[in-house]
């Protein structure tokens, strides 16, 4: 068996309240695994442990019980976050700086320098569609950008492991696609991505396994295939079919056990319905 | 495809350090905190036209006074306010998260802070050191001249000798390194401050607080212990409050150098290691304390 990923053991964490004796269990006896090469969407509603937890796979925050792990390395020592890339929620970078300066030292706290690392800015830049933008000031950039300058911040050193903390929040749909894909691009290229999100259609769309956390505790975890799918239904598409074929197989099913639940047209989403809008010139410009 | 392989860990590493000192440094010279400059040279500049009726020793000792001691606030004052800032920024921000979820080390994150506030006030007080030295050299010259047109040639070059000598002296020097020195052990104590306080104004009132500490203390204690019977509790209570508050009288040379005294080298050392040790013993604590904080 591979290392995994992420490994998360008997994890629990409490907080003291000042001047009380009561704590609050923050995450309560969490386990999980998080495999090379998979994208794992960690979801819970706000307050159930999803940060917590995600801080203290980071090492910023260090657990009451239990251990965490990343690629066999203890994640509260520092060598464990070589491999590790992190986009937080909101990211806020150094407004004096541009984008070029902000991955240039993000760049050196990772150990890069010189040509290797201008040559990783400008390959970063590209690939987040920022080279226009490179030499404007971070406090200059709106909040699609800032998530992109950030999600090229967490990929400078080539890490092996992407925690995304709502990585497409606030941002507009043609925006959130584009990180949607470069999501998918990472996963092609063999990094490990574990993403927190409210987004859930989102999530369904990128995730392999999902965790659910609820008040701490892990309440459901799996592939989400698995998990969502209706087990004694069956889905069945059709391109083009008569009406005498579509009454032979309401026939056909009445004969036998099984039942018609849904016949209906297959609807395209909303986010594609307005990307199709909103990217077609043609109808901006006023032209049929 | 394959993911990109592990990477080797560096446990101490100089270039994380400077990255985080140069951008420190970068971040306080954005905040155009050297237009505190442009007072300290209308000041001194200032002065130095009010003291046309004094003797050229008066005015040159007037000069220093002034210079040195403003010099002494404001770099107090930089090191106090530049620093207070910092950490709490960081952790608003969340930039503290980002850049301590990179393979930094808090030791490393602390010591880039402290050395970035270092070299600002090093800059600072360069500045005014130039500024400082400019106006005493036109003072001198001013005088040389007047001394010129009214003395007559057998008593002009001892008078010009006079005058060299009460200007340019080799106290000043010194002087001027105690004053940095004092600064960056005001910033390191805010920076240990700053760790465990809840917000910015906190830290800068309680860094006040230690700064007028660190002056009556001494006499406080000197004048406790020559009034009253001191049992060894108070005594041993006495001595950790001069330790845990710096003598900050004792980096005070400024009266020395005005009244034209040489600091001797002894001295100047000793005052010099006591203001890199507090330094240091204030960083560890710092990061005793950074180290513990749950972000």
């Amino acid at each position: 068996m591979s290392t995994p990923a992420i490994s998360i053991e008997n994890l629990t964490k409490e907080f003291p309240i000042p001047f009380k004796r009561e704590r609050v269990t923050a995450v309560r006896d969490l386990s999980l695994r998080v495999e090379p090469g998979q994208v794992y969407g960690l979801l819970g509603p706000n307050g159930s442990g999803k940060s917590t937890t995600m801080k203290i796979v980071l090492g910023l925050v260090s657990p009451t019980r239990g251990r965490t792990e990343i690629f066999g390395r203890d994640s509260t020592r520092v060598e464990s976050r070589e491999d590790v890339g992190f986009l937080p929620e909101n990211p806020y970078f150094y407004k004096f700086l541009t984008g070029a300066e902000t991955l240039h030292f993000f760049g050196k706290l990772c150990g890069l320098s010189g040509k290797k690392l201008r040559d990783r800015t400008k390959e970063l830049l590209a690939l987040v569609r920022l080279e226009d933008a490179a030499h404007r000031r971070i406090g200059g950039y709106s909040k699609g950008m800032l998530q992109r300058i950030g999600l090229a911040q967490a990929m400078i050193q080539e890490p092996r492991l992407l925690v995304l903390d709502e990585p497409t929040a606030g941002v507009d749909p043609a925006g959130s696609r584009e990180i949607r894909d470069l999501i998918l691009d990472f996963k092609k290229r063999g990094i490990t991505v574990l993403l927190c999100s409210h987004l859930l259609g989102q999530v369904q769309e990128i995730c392999d396994r999902i965790g659910i956390l609820h008040q701490g505790l892990l309440v459901r975890e799996g592939r989400l295939d698995e998990l969502i799918s209706i087990e004694n239904q069956t889905e069945l598409i059709l391109e083009n079919a008569s009406p005498e074929l579509l009454a032979d197989l309401q026939a056909a099913v009445a004969k036998s056990t099984a039942r018609v639940v849904e016949q209906r047209r297959p609807q395209t989403t909303l986010e594609r319905y307005f990307l199709e809008v909103t990217s077609d010139e043609k109808k901006v410009k006023g032209d049929p | 495809m394959n993911a990109p392989a592990a990477t080797q860990h560096r446990a101490f590493s100089p270039s994380r350090i400077a990255a985080i000192a140069s951008n420190t440094l970068l971040e306080l010279i954005r905040l155009k905190v050297f237009y505190f400059l442009l007072i300290f040279a209308l000041l001194i500049i200032g002065c130095s036209f009010f003291l046309v009726n004094l003797s050229f020793q008066e005015q040159f000792q007037v000069l220093k006074d002034v210079s040195l001691g403003a010099m002494s606030i404001f770099t107090w004052l930089l090191a106090v306010l530049a620093t207070a800032m910092l950490l709490p920024k960081d952790i608003e921000d969340r930039t503290l998260y980002t850049i301590l979820a990179k393979p930094v080390p808090r030791l490393e994150y602390l010591l880039g802070k402290l050395l970035g506030v270092l070299a600002l006030l090093f800059v600072a007080i360069s500045l005014m050191s130039v500024m400082f030295v400019l106006v005493l050299y036109i003072r001198e010259q001013a005088a040389i001249h007047v001394a010129t047109r009214s003395m007559a040639p057998a008593e002009l070059a001892g008078e010009i000798a006079s005058i060299r000598a009460s200007t340019f002296t080799v106290s000043l020097i010194p002087c001027i390194v105690i004053i940095y020195l004092k600064a960056a052990l005001c910033g390191a104590l805010t920076l240990l401050l700053s760790t465990f306080a809840s917000s910015s104004i906190f830290t800068i009132i309680v860094s006040v607080v230690v700064y007028l500490i660190g002056h009556v203390q001494p006499i406080a204690r000197e004048y406790w212990l020559a009034t009253n019977d001191a049992g060894a509790g108070t005594k041993i209570f006495l001595a950790l409050i001069s330790l845990i508050f710096p003598d900050l009288t004792a980096f005070n040379l400024v009266d020395d150098v005005v009244a034209g005294n040489a600091i001797a080298l002894g001295l100047f050392l000793k005052t010099a290691a006591l203001g890199v040790t507090y330094i240091v013993v204030y960083y560890l604590a710092a990061y005793f304390a950074f180290s513990a904080k749950e972000l």
